[in-house]
């Protein structure tokens, strides 16, 4: 038995399967005070034996907590000498620009914490100055008198050389071996001395919270008989062991989002879709992203906390990249003071909710505008409110002023809200240089299925999927995953002038590394995965684009293909190539899976009941209000096909098609729709 | 008003044209091939109406919102009906259409729609060369404008979609970096084509009028808007005056002063009285000026807003003819922010104590512009740093300043990594940390200054900067106290010292010697005494305040 946990905000989610491939799910409370009472809470709930389970995965937010809510340790902070102050200068932005008032992040060390050693590296990571362990004890007993209980080492140049970081994290080890270290080049091998020192802060301020967590966890499940193999959810896309998560909590900041998107990556793979745009409509946000050849894409340039106002904390750890808007169920349509209509990003949020919920929420949401429109159904919500109030309150709220009726004001509302998921889904699709055409919509979260059949003909999608675990998807991804490990290292070098044994050989080491990570794991070399890849840029340029490797060994034969391939992807992103001016190499990079079998699928078993559930008024842009059949999602079989305009009904969502769409479900239970299906046959 | 397009396709609409500006913002910083555009981002973004009203501006510094819809009315002033599908404009001309120094390079392109014209697009980057006496095209000592490099004064650079490579030659042979200034000019066409495409899409998707109705529309909410914060502010008539430290050529101060009438349509800045132009190269274009006063306009009225020309139709900007803020050919203008910040400081000064809720005490109030050069100790190539630095902020009245922030007039603006420098540039940094010399003590305490030093690694490296704010102090506000000034030293191998400065042309340094550069820490805000004593420990305790100065300023009475 595999058993896949995700704590969210309010719920907290299981989805377990046997070996003969049955999916078992489950939800249960989210227990803040005590997570792990949510989870032994809802395994229990799902009637799983403890001694039954194999593998363990968890996705968990107590890492992101502890760093919004400021709940970290007291850290110390090691540093080069002259330049203790670099956590707290940062960059000097101000991305509130008219704002003279702006409030730049407050470091999480504060300055009498941060403390330097006059030890010096020059930029090609030669010692300039030697350190000087006897600086470190006076620097550990000042940390000891503060009580600190976490310290970052973080120098110069360690991106190019880390030894020195290195001697003083054993130093302390040998000397305080209760105190919990991080160095910032065991997280971080770029350059850019502020974003890798952020990095090793954070790290050790959450690393003691992260391992109290972890261990009890541990402890916990083996004193029931489970635990044999445990495994953590981490930001880019793939799980750790327990004992590497605690190395590097700071890994798992990103835990729960990323596991949906990985998810559908690998339901791509078993529906053999390769190249995928991910749609996960919640309550307070929607979330998109983007597969390319079953690959989930990563970057390094997470920043916690930051908006279009406010600069945050640079994380410089390998983060799925997602572009996340304001934009859910419950976002809060309004007139801001020019008299425009906004829809988000205030949630009317889980509570009191949406008007429709009939729990107090008297604010107009998408969700209620989508009511209106007879898309969903307010028996979907076991609701006490009627239609009549909701449209009262639209219209005091918001059409008196606008001078609209409610039909025009609900759909105006949804046609907001789907041009700002549009412009999000578009940043990850078309402003990259993708075709959307070559592109198949994975749509989950309550609000996907709703709005992702007009989204995806907008365009030019031709296909969507919603999956059949859609309210656990997240944790059905957790399932999936694999072992994996991401590493990057900064080495300056012009191609035309590169040497090929220098770079072969970082690969080597870098490679190497890895490998003992993933063995230590108890990974078997055989199911180990490396992949290669390259930052290249212009001569001259500071923007980079990832370049793969295919290559065992680079040479004076392929390395022209990664050039000519660098060119083309340059020119997807941008639209155009500088041949003359010569490439160069940024940074080399590496992923590693440790593949874990996947657990096998079984077909669904479908209860059996009446498909039709009758007819009713649906209100559609280009026709206004017209009859359409509603379905039954759960009593719908391999051999339906259900022509648009329709509806097809679940418990707390519904999926709208529109007319000249049509809807199938594979024997899995996943639903099917091909945009424009119905012309295509004709 | 009344509309055809209804009020949430007019959203819609909107909200693409914001979007368009902003990815014309994001194409320019991923292709461009100077540090000052990628990691400063001296430059601007945007589209305007037919008629050269900025509909929506993608910023990375404020000092440019006065400037593209200045460029795109030249545009229209010379060539009238001679524009054409596939035209691009080229434009630096500092005293008219736009025109700041001649560093900042404007390209504009019209965007037509089966035949029409719809709008315009345009943006302007900082070049890191553009010819002159001096690498780098700044100097704190030219005395007129042709010492300052190439001037473009508005020129067809692709006449329907054909490249005048004339234009091109004569600029790769004019300046010391062409593969920078061309690449630049390249990614910044490329940013316009970006527009001009998403411009023709929204008008093939929502119509052609629909998409032009409301680019009006948008200028007049920004105008209703603004109309509604000037109801809130205090009315009144208001004088101040204030010095800025000298020309680069003599060390004479230089008075400059405003009268600022607030009614309740309208925000008149009157600036006549203040210095005319000088021999130096610290003058400002009128543009400039404009730009200065429009940004903290609206750190007054709405800082939020999607900034539109709209937004600034009641505001109103008097200055003499050819004055420190309106100069004229030939007056040299390399060095401009030094008096086109006075026309923002003036208006914070005189409104500070009004508006505690929107303005802080004094910041550094000066870009503090390093230009630095030479050869790189290991590669067979010259090295050139154009870069600002950053300083302390005021205190408000609810918080201290922050530290290491850039002025005013940048914005998302980045320093460069201490790691990069040194790898890019034939320099060792042996310091970047806060100036903790005291300064701006107040119930609130200004942030602190900073402190960074390049020591040079060959022989032969020059050293240019322009740090204003040299000769005064950042003010306090409401009893809190001053902060300190901008400077520089040099510090010779010997040990010897010289300086400190405000203004240096091309020193020259050898290897070993180094310059160490200080920005201001900001004013304080209140009384110090008002200051709580947690607060004063602590601030002793991270090296903030000496125990002398919390004994001094803040009549700290020792542990208890």
């Amino acid at each position: 038995m595999r058993v896949a946990t995700d704590i969210g905000g309010t719920f907290t989610d299981l989805v377990a399967v046997d070996e003969e491939g049955k999916i078992t799910v489950g939800k249960s409370n989210t227990t803040p005070s005590n997570f792990e009472k949510g989870i032994f809470d809802v395994i229990e709930k799902a009637d799983i034996s403890f001694n039954d389970i194999e593998m363990f995965f968890h996705g968990t937010t107590v890492v992101i907590n502890a760093l919004t809510e400021k709940q970290g340790v007291k850290t110390g902070l090691i540093t080069t000498e002259g330049f203790r102050d670099v956590l707290e200068i940062a960059r000097g932005n101000r991305p509130d620009l008219f704002n003279v008032k702006y409030k730049k992040p407050v470091p999480i060390i504060e300055r009498h914490l941060r403390k330097e050693v006059s030890e010096r590296l020059n930029y090609k990571g030669e010692v300039e100055k030697n350190l000087d362990l006897k600086e470190v004890d006076g620097i550990l007993d000042y940390f000891r008198s503060e009580g600190v209980e976490a310290i970052a080492i973080s120098l110069l140049h360690s991106y190019k050389n880390s030894d020195h970081e290195k001697e003083i994290a054993k130093h302390i080890e040998r000397n305080w071996p209760e105190v919990h270290v991080t160095t910032s080049s065991e997280l971080s091998k770029e350059w850019r001395e502020y974003e890798r020192t952020s990095t090793a802060a954070l790290n050790a301020y959450v690393k003691p919270i992260a391992n109290d967590y972890l261990n009890n966890l541990e402890e916990k499940l083996k004193g029931k008989g489970a635990g044999k193999n445990n495994y953590i959810m981490q930001s880019n896309g793939g799980t750790s062991t327990f004992d590497v998560a605690k190395m590097s909590p700071i890994n798992m900041v990103e835990s729960g989002p990323v596991a949906g998107i990985f998810g559908a990556s690998i339901l791509g793979e078993m529906l053999g879709e390769k190249n995928l745009i991910v749609l996960d409509i919640g309550g307070t946000t929607a979330k998109c992203s983007l597969v390319e050849n079953n690959n989930v894409k990563i970057s390094t340039d997470y920043n916690l906390e930051q908006t279009q106002q406010y600069a945050g904390y640079p994380l410089k750890v390998p983060v799925v990249d997602i572009v996340e808007i304001g934009n859910g169920g419950g976002s809060i349509a309004w007139i801001d003071d020019s008299g425009s209509v906004k829809v988000g990003p205030k949630s009317a949020g889980a509570e009191p909710g949406p008007i429709s919920y009939g729990q107090g929420g008297e604010s107009p949401t998408t969700t209620d505008a989508n009511v209106l429109l007879g898309r969903l159904s307010l028996e979907n919500f076991e609701s006490s409110t009627d239609l009549e109030s909701i449209k009262k309150s639209f219209q005091s709220k918001l059409g008196d002023e606008l001078n609209a009726g409610t039909d025009d004001l609900a759909m105006g509302i949804v046609k907001i809200a789907n041009s700002n998921m549009l412009n999000a889904l578009k940043l990850v699709s078309i402003r990259k240089g993708y075709d959307p055409r070559d592109f198949t919509m994975v749509a989950i979260g309550g609000g996907g299925p709703m709005h992702s059949q007009d989204l995806a003909r907008e365009l030019g999608v031709k296909k969507v999927v919603i999956p059949s675990t859609s309210p656990v998807f997240a944790s059905w991804g957790m399932l999936m995953s694999d072992l994996r490990h991401d590493y990057s290292q900064t080495l300056l070098a012009k191609t035309e002038e590169l040497s090929f044994e220098k770079i072969n050989n970082e690969y080597e080491r870098i490679i190497e590394d890895a490998k003992n990570t993933l063995s230590k794991e108890g990974m078997d070399e055989s199911n180990i995965v490396v992949t290669k890849s390259l930052d290249m840029r212009y001569v001259g340029q500071e923007h980079t684009v990832e370049v793969t490797v295919p290559f065992d060994e680079m040479n004076v034969n392929n390395i022209n293909e990664v050039i000519q391939n660098f060119h083309e992807n340059h020119e997807r992103l941008y639209t155009y190539t500088l041949p003359e001016n010569g490439t160069e190499i940024v940074n080399i990079k590496v992923k590693v899976l440790g593949k874990i079998e996947k657990p096998k699928m079984s077909k669904e078993k479908r209860d059996v009941g009446e498909k039709h559930l009758g007819r009713r008024s649906v209100f559609f842009e280009e026709s206004g209000w017209i009859e359409v059949d509603v379905y039954a999602k759960d009593f719908l079989d391999d051999t339906d096909r259900v022509n648009g305009p329709a509806i097809i009904e679940e418990q707390t969502s519904s999926t709208v098609i529109n007319k000249g769409d049509v809807l199938t479900k594979d024997s899995y239970g996943n639903m099917i729709i091909e945009i424009g299906g119905l012309s295509n046959e004709i | 008003m009344k509309y055809d397009t209804d009020p949430f396709t007019y959203e819609v609409i909107k909200d693409s044209l914001i979007s368009t500006g902003e990815e014309m913002f994001i194409a320019l910083a991923k292709t461009s091939m100077s540090p000052i555009i990628y990691e400063v981002l001296d430059y601007a973004c945007g589209l305007t109406d037919r008629k050269g009203e900025l509909v929506t501006q993608g910023n990375g510094v404020t000092g440019f919102i006065g400037m593209l819809s200045f460029m795109v009315k030249e545009t229209i002033d010379k060539y009238g009906e001679d524009i054409h599908e596939g035209d691009v404009f080229l434009i630096n001309d500092p005293y008219k259409g736009g025109g700041s120094h001649l560093c900042d390079v404007g390209v504009v392109m019209p965007v037509f729609h089966q035949g029409e014209l719809i709008s315009f697009v345009a943006n302007k980057a900082h070049w890191t060369e553009v010819g002159g006496k001096d690498t780098g095209s700044m100097s704190t000592n030219s005395t007129d404008i042709f010492q300052e490099g190439l001037q473009f004064p508005c020129l067809r650079l692709f006449d329907k979609g054909e490249a005048n490579d004339q234009i091109i030659e004569l600029i790769e042979t004019n300046v010391r970096f062409p593969e920078l200034s061309i690449g630049d000019l390249w990614a910044q066409v490329a940013s316009l084509r970006t527009g001009g495409g998403r411009l023709k899409e929204l008008c093939d998707k929502y119509s052609r009028q629909s998409v032009i109705e409301s680019m009006e529309r948008f200028l007049d909410q920004g105008e209703k808007l603004t109309l509604n914060e000037l109801k809130k502010l205090p009315k009144g008539t208001f004088e101040v005056e204030d010095l800025i430290d000298d020309d680069g050529i003599t060390e004479e101060q230089l008075n400059v002063k405003l009268k600022l009438t607030i009614t309740d349509d309208e925000f008149i800045c009157d600036y006549r009285g203040s210095s005319p132009q000088v021999q130096g190269p610290i003058n400002s274009s009128y543009t400039g000026l404009v730009s200065s006063v429009r940004t903290i306009f609206l750190a007054i009225t709405n800082s939020n807003q999607d900034v539109n020309d709209g937004a600034f139709r009641p505001l109103k900007i008097i200055t003499d003819e050819r004055s420190v803020f309106s100069a004229q050919r030939p007056a040299p203008v390399s060095m401009y922010w030094e008096s086109m910040l006075y026309g923002n400081e003036l208006i914070w000064q005189a409104l500070a104590p009004l508006l505690p809720n929107k303005l802080s005490a004094g910041h550094l109030m000066s870009v503090c512009t390093v230009i630095m050069g030479g050869k790189h100790p290991d590669k067979d190539e010259d090295f050139l740093i154009v870069e600002p630095s950053v300083g302390g902020w005021g205190a408000t009245n609810e918080r201290d300043g922050d530290t290491g922030q850039f002025c005013v007039l940048d914005g998302e603006t980045f320093n460069v990594p201490v790691e990069v420098a040194e790898t890019a540039y034939g320099i060792m940094v042996d310091e970047y940390s806060m100036r903790t010399d005291g300064a701006g003590a107040g119930k609130h305490r200004g942030g602190p200054g900073v402190i960074r030093s390049y020591r040079s690694l060959t022989d032969n490296q020059f050293f240019t900067a322009s740090f204003g704010r040299h000769k005064t102090n950042a003010w306090g506000a409401d009893g809190g106290h001053d902060g300190s000034n901008n400077e520089f030293y040099i510090e010779k191998n010997d040990g010897q010292i010289d300086g400190p400065f405000g203004k240096y042309n091309q020193y020259k340094l050898n290897k070993g010697d180094r310059v160490v550069l200080k920005t201001a820490t900001g004013g304080g805000y209140g009384k110090p005494t008002d200051r709580n004593r947690e607060e004063i420990e602590l601030d002793i305790k991270n090296g903030y305040i000496t125990l002398e100065q919390a004994k001094n300023d803040y009549n700290y009475s020792g542990a208890e």
